[in-house]
């Protein structure tokens, strides 16, 4: 703690700023020297230029694909967006109504804990991906990519759970318990508070994989939409700029989705008073 | 008040408490007995490991007794509850709830309702001097303050006693003082019956009408000091000096028997 909070303020909001300056020269950069790589493929006749649009294309494709229906499914952009976030949306429910439970079960009685740790171990290295084929074609192109982004985002989820019931210090459960506390209000009153933070740091690391998984998932299906199909869709019919224009939403839905869920971890935790 | 009153408030009688550790047993207590008056103020005293700790866990609940009998206010204890308040070193405060309701969880737990809830709360938010920081969290809290807490909330479930657990071990020497100070003014306010753990003969001492001073392990009472100094006790006082000498002989013996115990294998 410092002793005046304006100066603290000040210096921070200081720090801020050349951070984002820095950020801002750094996207610049990036941005100039990719131009420059395009723009000298395209002199050079390569026959690579194709594959290396113009910055300026892409963010053009990139208005467009939000504006006009693609010819082949007649969705814009506001529509795959839509159909990805359901995906996302109802695989994380799913993941959350089985990993919270369990998590709390297994980090709470050692049975439990020998009897699902096999299976979650044998299952965890597994990359979700690995999925993919036999889900899409057991569960069609909705429920598919909704299993697989619910597994991408059931392990981080189970195992942070688990940590944090562990992590729970014993000390506190003495407390609780010469307080007149029994099992199942300790359970809910110091348990329960003390894993929330952790939890929360799970949905972080698994909305961040469930991103991942689903622009792959959707790339194996011809229907249904989704932000993956557009990107696969586009990159087939050489509409490279489109292409590129669809990776970015995606990057900016991912840092969009961690974000939110960081800022609501960090908020938590400190209206919770633990951080 | 020499501890043989008819019903002693605490009444423990040839404790015995054995840890098994791997393949080994560890003998922490061995017939040990106490019995506590109501309202007194008892230090308890020892080399470390001599199982001063382990008879407040025992009183408390959270630990098991191999055997003998172990009785407050008449009743055997068998498992935690809420007639022994505990405070501890570490101060095990709920990091997530305010000073408040940290207070209030064991009225919470007995589903007082919260008007109820909210005037015992503040009477003990009053009685520790906590006024102001109802609505902190432990965090933004000083050693001391925290402490005050822990006292607080294991009041606010009106013990019969107190079991308090090297409480000021972790704060600094000032801070020490000054909750020392602070619990005898709270004691007089209350007059709990407390049992004090401490291994700081100075502060037994100045707070204690009573020292119990046990054994290395395995842990029985070596000696039962009745301290008669006036209070407020002056720590540079004749008397305070002489009593605190008498205690410290009687400790440094028996550190170094749990020396020697250490070195020579048993």
């Amino acid at each position: 703690m410092t002793n005046d909070p304006l100066k603290a303020l000040n210096k921070k909001l200081k720090d801020n700023w050349t951070q984002y300056l820095l950020a801002v020269i750094s996207i610049a950069v990036f941005i100039a020297a990719w131009h420059l790589y395009a723009a000298y493929l395209h002199e050079n006749d390569s026959g690579y230029q194709g594959y290396i649009p113009y910055p300026l294309d892409v963010a053009e494709a990139l208005v467009d694909s939000f504006r006009y229906e693609d010819p082949n499914l007649g969705l814009t952009m506001f529509d795959h967006i839509a159909a990805s976030l359901e995906r996302i949306l109802l695989g994380f429910v799913i993941a959350i109504v089985i990993a919270v439970p369990l998590g709390l079960l297994m980090g709470t009685f050692r049975k439990a804990d020998a009897v699902g740790r096999p299976i979650v171990e044998l299952i965890r290295p597994i990359p979700p991906l690995a999925w993919i084929p036999i889900f899409i074609v057991v569960l069609g192109m909705l429920w598919g990519p909704v299993a697989i982004v619910a597994l991408g985002i059931f392990f981080p989820v189970l195992l942070n759970v688990m940590f944090g019931v562990r992590s729970v210090e014993p000390t506190l459960m003495d407390a609780a318990k010469t307080l007149g506390a029994n099992r199942s209000q300790m359970f809910l009153k110091v348990v329960l508070p003390f894993t929330t933070p952790y939890l929360m740091t799970g949905v972080k690391v698994g909305l961040g994989i469930g991103w991942m998984c689903i622009v792959a998932a959707e790339m194996v299906g011809n229907y249904g939409g989704g932000v993956g199909y557009f990107i696969k869709d586009t990159a087939d019919v050489g509409a490279f700029e489109y292409m590129y224009a669809g990776m970015i939403v995606i990057g900016l839905l991912g840092i969009l989705t961690t974000g939110v869920a960081g800022l609501i971890e960090g908020r938590l935790s400190r209206w919770m008073g633990m951080k | 008040m020499d501890g043989h009153e008819v019903n002693p408030c605490i009444d423990i009688q040839d404790l015995f408490k054995t840890f098994v550790k791997g393949r080994k047993e560890v003998r922490a207590l061995a017939n040990f007995s106490l019995a506590v008056p109501d309202a007194q103020f008892v230090c308890l005293l020892g080399p470390s490991g001599c199982g001063k700790t382990t008879v407040l866990r025992i009183l408390a609940g959270l630990e098991t007794k191999s055997g003998g009998m172990v009785k407050v206010k008449g009743r055997e204890v068998s498992r935690a509850g809420s007639d022994r308040g505990m405070v501890f070193q570490e101060f095990a405060l709920f990091p997530w709830r305010t000073v408040r309701k940290n207070i209030e969880f064991g009225l919470e737990i007995r589903n007082m309702p919260e008007t109820e809830r909210r005037k015992l709360s503040s009477k003990y938010i009053d009685l520790v001097g906590l006024g102001g920081f109802e609505d902190a969290h432990p965090k933004e809290l000083s050693g001391g303050m925290k402490q005050r807490v822990g006292i607080a909330r294991a009041l606010a479930n009106e013990p019969a006693v107190l079991l308090m657990d090297e409480p000021f071990g972790s704060l600094d020497a000032q801070t020490r003082n000054l909750m020392q100070k602070e619990l005898l003014r709270i004691w007089s306010a209350t007059r709990k019956t407390i049992l004090f753990v401490t291994h700081s003969v100075d502060e037994a001492v100045f707070l204690a009408d009573r020292i119990v001073v046990m054994t290395a392990r395995p842990g029985k009472v070596r000696e039962d000091i009745a301290v008669d100094l006036p209070r407020p006790r002056d720590r540079t006082s004749s008397d305070f000096i002489s009593v605190r000498g008498r205690v410290l002989a009687e400790l440094d013996e028996e550190f170094e028997k749990a020396r020697a115990k250490e070195l020579s294998p048993d």
